[in-house]
């Protein structure tokens, strides 16, 4: 696999860490978890792919072990807020004296530095600190934000993949590790560069919601099927725009032009009522196979079983039979294994990591048994 | 910079392509952005530190200018429906032939198989067949796609960048290169995993709109002020919300979160 060989540090966090780190995993990464003693499984349920090691950084001799750790390790993704790790003597100066080819990764909101980098918040304070929130909603609403994707796993946990491949990348000429801030808001920013590179153009003169792509136009939205699905539309070009009125079994000769901005309202109910009269299934019929730039807004149980998917291989099962997405994009030669076991227990491999890592036995009993770290080895059954 | 001396080759496209080469050019590759003589500049805007070659790959004698271009680059992007890049004699086997090192990105919407990898389609589309669009919308209201961002650049445009990073890395130990299916519906799907890995948890149990992240939460969304903006809050943990009906009201009772 891509990453063989490559060991992975992840101090455990919300969401954006564990995705970062699950991605590694899937590439070949092997992937150590440290977790708090004590708590529960991770939240985001993205273990697939890791170890779990239960240790209490905030004891000195649990930030020990941790430099040991690290001492050896390629990569270590830390998602706390601006300054904790200095606290805790773990630092990026202390870690790369230690190991100065280390990757260390530091995966936050609003970043390293600035005035609200020591602050609480979620992906919809980064994506509204970023300018994107502004953007994204229906005319007269408030604007909305699309769950946690775009700062959280767009923004956050990919973007700091990224940082995390373009360090590994160059390390392999200048032999030295880097000190990477990836933050939530800079990084979803970056992401939409596309909002302020064409802010000037006609694709943004109307207030938000009224444009062609924030749902203003009738050729690029969703509608509503008689069985009460969805058909997602997103015919803009002319040619397309073409086959998706004839789909609906309208003359484009009695419609307004397909660029007349002010019929866009009246346009969207008329379709709306054509949409309206046929099932899911129906419009499929009609449009499935064509250039038309329809097709249906499937669940996420639908997806796993629609035709384009199952051809494709699109969805991986694991042995608690849960599916999920395929790792992406797919390597011809050295593609993503994502691992088929169920993600790991809160302190499941404390003991068989500390002794790869060169602890000997009566180091890992004694910290055993101050409650520096904490084993749930799971009893094999006979 | 850490790209410094990789040398990409671009051919135009909308959107996602556009972006995920400018995010190379930016960490230091020399992009050469290939495009249609007598076409019009980049709609997307995203030509940051490119070069550009007008060039007609439709007659044999421009697709072999481009083989000669590709025998000495690093990266082919091409954002062409699959089969398109085969019929013009420019197919990863011929490619990858004159140079084995070649990292051959396909950056297309729906794939390089399955039964719609041969159709138009544009960001909507695709958010739409990876079952994430399902869950993005305002109860009552039909889902809504966050413009073009999720599939085009997240799903598209970067996950495509990803898979080249990790195919340079890769070269660095095998010598060889690889040709990359980077597709909008699978990556727009595995960016949001969590959605399928939480799908039977509390945090989905209500209808589409009225979960704590899709806008259904008080302390999960934004809220209009008296100068017609708007604020946004995510005060999720109870710590957090505690100070944000602090600084509202004051120092006055409240409703518990729970049933607020």
């Amino acid at each position: 696999m891509a990453l063989q060989g490559i060991l992975v540090v992840e101090l455990a966090g919300l969401a954006p860490g564990p995705f970062c780190a699950m991605v590694l995993a899937d590439f070949g990464a092997r992937v150590v978890r440290v977790e708090r003693p004590g708590s529960h499984y991770d939240v985001s349920r993205l273990g697939r792919g890791k170890r779990s090691l239960a240790l209490d950084l905030k004891q000195p001799r649990g930030a020990a072990v941790l430099r040991r750790l690290c001492a050896r390790s390629d990569v270590l993704l830390e998602p706390f807020r601006s300054g904790v790790m200095e606290k805790l003597q773990l630092g990026p100066e202390i870690l790369q004296r230690d190991n100065p080819r280390l990757i260390y990764a530091r995966l936050t909101g609003f970043g390293q530095s600035g005035s609200f980098s020591r602050l609480a918040g979620h992906d919809i304070n980064y994506l509204a600190l970023s300018g994107v929130l502004s953007k994204i909603g229906r005319n007269g609403e408030n604007p909305y934000a699309p769950l946690n994707l775009l700062a959280d796993f767009a923004g956050g946990g990919l973007m700091c993949v990224l940082g995390i491949m373009m360090a590994l990348f160059e390390r392999t000429r200048s032999g030295k590790g880097q000190v990477i801030d990836a933050n939530m808001v800079e990084g979803t920013a970056y992401l939409s560069s596309f909002l302020w590179k064409t802010q000037k153009s006609s694709l943004w003169e109307a207030p938000r919601g009224q444009n062609i792509l924030d749902g203003g136009a009738p050729f690029y939205t969703t509608y509503r099927t008689a069985d009460g699905e969805f058909m997602a539309v997103g015919a803009v070009e002319p040619q397309f725009y073409e086959l998706l009125i004839k789909g609906l079994g309208l003359k484009s000769d009695e419609l307004p032009n397909q660029m007349s901005m002010d019929d866009w309202p009246e346009m969207k109910k008329k379709f709306a009522a054509v949409f309206a009269k046929k099932t899911k299934a129906e419009w499929c019929q009609i449009f499935d196979g064509t250039d038309a730039c329809v097709t249906p807004v499937l669940t996420l149980e639908e997806v796993v079983h629609h035709d384009h998917s199952k051809e494709r291989g699109s969805f991986i099962t694991n042995e608690e039979q849960s599916m999920s997405p395929r790792p992406a994009p797919l390597l011809s030669n050295t593609p993503a294994i994502p691992s088929f076991k169920r993600d790991p227990f809160v302190g499941e491999h404390t003991e068989e990591i500390l002794d790869e890592f060169g602890f000997s036995r009566e180091e890992i009993d004694q910290l055993k048994s101050d409650k520096i770290i904490e084993s749930n080895k799971v009893k094999a059954s006979l | 910079m850490a790209l410094q001396g990789i040398l990409v080759v671009e051919l135009a496209g909308l959107a996602p392509g556009p972006f995920c080469a400018m995010v190379l050019a930016d960490f230091g590759a020399r992009v050469v952005r290939v495009e249609r003589p007598g076409s019009h500049y980049d709609v997307s805007r995203l030509g940051r530190g490119k070069r550009s070659l007008a060039l007609d790959l439709k007659q044999p004698r421009g697709a072999a200018v481009l083989r000669r271009l590709c025998a000495r680059s690093d990266v082919l992007l091409e954002p062409f429906r699959s089969g398109v890049m085969e019929k013009l004699q420019l197919g990863p086997e011929i490619l990858q032939r004159d140079n084995p090192r070649l990292i051959y990105a396909r950056l297309t919407g729906f794939g390089q198989s399955g039964s719609f990898s041969r159709l138009a389609g544009h960001d909507i589309n695709y958010l739409a067949l990876s079952g994430v669009l399902s869950k993005i919308g305002r109860n009552g209201e039909n889902p809504y796609a966050p413009l073009n961002l999720l599939a085009d650049f997240a799903g598209g445009g970067l996950m495509c960048v990803l898979g080249i990073m990790m195919a340079l890395f890769e070269r660095t130990r095998s010598g060889k290169g690889q040709v990359i299916d980077a597709n909008m519906v699978e990556g727009t799907a595995y960016l949001s995993s969590f959605l399928w890995k939480t799908q039977k948890s509390s945090l989905w149990e209500a209808p589409r709109g009225q979960n704590i992240l899709d806008g259904g939460a008080p302390f999960y969304t934004t809220y209009r002020t008296a100068d017609g903006e708007f604020m946004a809050v995510g005060a999720v943990e109870p710590q957090f919300y505690e100070l944000l009906i602090k600084g509202c009201w004051g120092m006055l009772q409240f409703p518990s979160q729970k049933t607020a």
